[in-house]
């Protein structure tokens, strides 16, 4: 029950094809099999997503927890504007970037698992769900000082009027004034 | 802080041996296989044709059949809450390396993932094999129909090829599932995918009976390469072939060959029962609901609860899984116990705190908004709680409190609830433990969090006292948020207000402390709380102490 964010789980999963992607086109590129060009595109297209997904977005509710380093590429994947944040583009894209991936062996897999988050990214997208950056969060945080805590007082402490405050001599009863905080002796 | 080795060796050593043990158990099995297929006999045909693909796929095979195997016993709960409970197993060494039964899990996980990708790699190399070197000579140990068949295609017309992609797919879905964003975040999405397990193995039992790897059987009448030696090579000079034809090299019969035998169902269906055998059992055991019999809202979003439950046994510390299926039919939510049935008392009790939606939709069941009750109808009355259903109770590693001499136990807010139950049990009588002293320290952002056990920690208290025993309770609290005036006024928490300190703990002056007042003993040390705590703690047990005093780290993880 609850809200499940599908996008995070789709993130993690383009990432992974990505990478899968990358090993596929340097094997077929090493190996100089048939159709190499392939696999130097899936090479190409592996590193594109990885650089894509590497930022993991904001969560809705709770804390997002940041890739090591990824804060430049928060900024550079922000940059794009509706482009990245929205997860409809990133679903066609992702389709559309697999597909040459499905015509050699060595980049089949890649090709498949990226196919899988496409959907999971377009279920994201049906749910409304929008890539946020994660930025650092500003200093403003604490809580505000007031300002007139900084300067020192300017008048003093209010005191009853002199008359009560000198001692009358035929009058110590009345002179004296109740301690609003009970004193009790010291015991230690 | 510097390292001791004593004290490492005492926290950390019985966890690396585990692991030293399996890493070469996986390395002895990779290099036996990797050899008898390389050198083997029996597979030289086979050799030729597929290379070195052929080994390093068999070899990484039986490193996933081990894995495959291990990876299901750490999750057998139950099993591991027997072996824990009850002193089934004797050395208290032995008992602290089933806390890390969950870490040998995504071990073995990882070894999972790690091998099917260097097996598919192999593989994928051996189906090229497969095509471009199609064997005239010997027709029954192709796979390829014809030289030249596209590798795609062998792939998808045979069981091993299908089921491997499938198998590729799952595990795919399971490891993105698995990384420790997702699982704080949307627990159900890992959750979900990691039943997907019995699918797995299911195809993995399937994908074995291909059969497409074949071994020669009759080596002997027909040693490997004596055909080359019986043709006649125009190239080769009389020497060579009359060299080769020697030394019992004649082929008697051609050669024969017969499918590898799928050993896979040997390694995994016994793993694979005892896991689906714990899940029928635990499932059996949850059948019928409990009474709930009282509800009480604490301060700070903190709810107890307390059920009763027929024939249920639990010890301190152990956990119990909630399912409630008017909040969600699926979803498990593991809480500590804090209160074991004994005699006195039957009830089971429970302290939840509000801070996802299960819980929030939960609390909104059992206790409806003090606002929109009617008035006319008495409470008794009108509550109907809804159906609640306890799985459990599992192990974890506070029930090793009462094990030690000295225990020093370190909550955090909320992860004080193992250690309540243990509370619990010191009232109820603390002179049969081999526990002799106990530090229990307590960390709270807030006040108001310490009214969850106040009685409790109070009633314990003066106890001891009237039993002439002060010295065996060593309570701290520390409310980690420092603005503002706090204090705890009523009088009958005086032992409570007069222990309260404003601020952080300083645990390496406590740990000097209870070094310099139990010299060289071993003081067990259990911490439940936030991570920065434990790692802290973590270090502290692993550096060197003066006074002779071996501190053992456990921790409780609620993740």
């Amino acid at each position: 029950m609850g809200k499940i964010e599908w996008a995070m789980w789709a993130n993690e999963q383009a990432l992974a094809a990505g990478l899968i992607l990358l090993t596929g086109g340097i094997v077929g590129v090493a190996g100089q099999f048939r159709d190499w060009e392939f696999a130097a595109y899936a090479i190409a297209a592996g590193v594109f997503v990885c650089l894509l997904e590497y930022p993991r977005g904001k969560r809705n509710k709770g804390t997002s927890v940041e890739r090591t380093g990824q804060y430049c590429f928060t900024v550079c994947v922000k940059s794009f504007g509706p482009l990245t944040r929205n997860y409809y583009v990133r679903a066609f894209l992702h389709a559309a970037i697999c597909v040459p991936g499905g015509f050699i062996l060595a980049t089949v897999l890649g090709c498949v698992c990226l196919g899988i988050a496409s959907l999971i990214y377009l279920a994201a997208a049906i749910r409304g769900e929008q890539w946020e950056p994660i930025l650092p969060r500003k200093e403003s945080a604490r809580k505000p000082v007031g300002e007139s805590i900084k300067l020192p007082p300017q008048n003093p402490p209010p005191r009853p009027p002199a008359e009560m405050r000198r001692k009358r001599a035929e009058d110590l009863e009345a002179a004296a004034y109740v301690n609003p905080i009970t004193v009790t002796a010291n015991d230690d | 802080m510097a390292l001791s080795v004593r004290s490492w060796v005492a926290n950390e050593g019985g966890k690396h041996l585990v692991l030293v043990l399996w890493l070469g158990a996986n390395t002895l099995l990779f290099m036996r296989t990797f050899l008898m297929y390389y050198c083997g006999q029996q597979y030289h045909y086979l050799h030729q044709m597929l290379g070195l693909g052929l080994c390093i796929s068999r070899a990484s095979a039986s490193v996933l059949n081990l894995n495959c195997s291990l990876v299901l016993l750490p999750m057998c709960r139950s099993l591991l809450t027997y072996l824990r409970g009850t002193h089934t197993v004797r050395s208290r060494k032995a008992r602290r390396l089933l806390d890390k039964s969950k870490t040998f899990h995504v071990a073995c996980g990882v070894a999972i993932c790690v091998f099917s990708v260097v097996h598919v790699s192999a593989h994928l190399v051996n189906v090229v094999n497969f095509s471009v070197r199609y064997s005239e000579e010997f027709p029954s140990l192709n796979v390829a129909r014809y030289r030249g068949e596209d590798p795609r295609l062998i792939i998808l017309t045979t069981v091993p090829g299908i089921t491997g992609i499938l198998l590729v797919l799952i595990l795919f879905l399971m490891f993105t599932a698995s990384s420790y964003c997702i699982r704080v975040s949307n627990y159900e999405i890992f959750w979900y995918t990691h039943n997907l397990f019995i699918v797995f193995y299911i195809i993995l039992i399937v994908h074995v009976v291909g059969g497409a790897l074949k071994y020669q059987t009759n080596f002997e009448a027909h040693p490997p390469g004596c055909l080359r030696a019986n043709q006649t090579n125009p190239d080769k000079t009389e020497e060579e072939s009359g060299q080769a034809v020697g030394d019992g090299w004649s082929c008697r019969e051609e050669a024969r060959f017969q499918p590898n035998s799928p050993e896979t169902w040997l390694w995994v269906s016994g793993p694979l029962c005892l896991y689906c055998a714990e899940r029928l059992y635990r499932y059996i055991r949850s059948y019928s609901p409990v009474t709930i019999v009282a509800v009480v809202r604490h301060p700070c979003d903190v709810i107890e609860l307390r059920m009763l439950k027929k024939d249920f046994k639990a010890h301190p510390g152990q956990y119990i899984v909630l399912n409630c299926p008017s909040v969600s039919s699926f979803e498990n939510h593991p809480f500590t116990l804090t209160a074991c049935p004994t005699e006195k008392k039957e009830t089971l009790g429970i302290h939840l705190r509000v801070v996802g939606d299960w819980t929030e939709r939960f609390t909104e069941l059992l206790l409806p908004d003090p606002g929109a009750e009617s008035e006319i109808l008495p409470m008794v009355q009108q509550r109907r709680y809804p159906k609640l259903y306890v799985d459990g109770p599992f192990g974890s590693s506070s029930q090793e409190v009462f094990n030690y001499e000295v225990s020093l136990c370190v909550a955090g807010g909320i992860g004080v609830t193992p250690f309540a139950c243990v509370l619990h049990a010191l009232l109820d009588g603390w002179r049969h433990f081999r526990l002799r002293r106990l530090y229990f320290v307590w960390v709270c952002r807030e006040l108001q969090s310490f009214y969850w056990f106040a009685e409790l920690l109070c009633a314990l208290h003066h106890k001891l006292w009237k039993e002439n025993r002060p010295d065996y309770l060593n309570l701290q609290l520390f409310v980690s948020q420092t603005d503002g005036l706090q204090n705890i006024s009523e009088e009958r928490y005086r032992p409570l207000s007069s222990r309260l300190m404003i601020g952080r703990p300083r645990w390496k002056l406590l740990f000097e402390e209870i070094g310099r007042t139990n010299k060289h003993k071993r003081v067990g040390v259990f911490c439940c709380g936030p991570k920065g705590i434990s790692r802290t703690l973590h270090g502290l047990c692993n550096s060197d102490r003066y006074s002779g005093t071996t501190f053992e780290f456990n921790k409780e993880s609620f993740s």
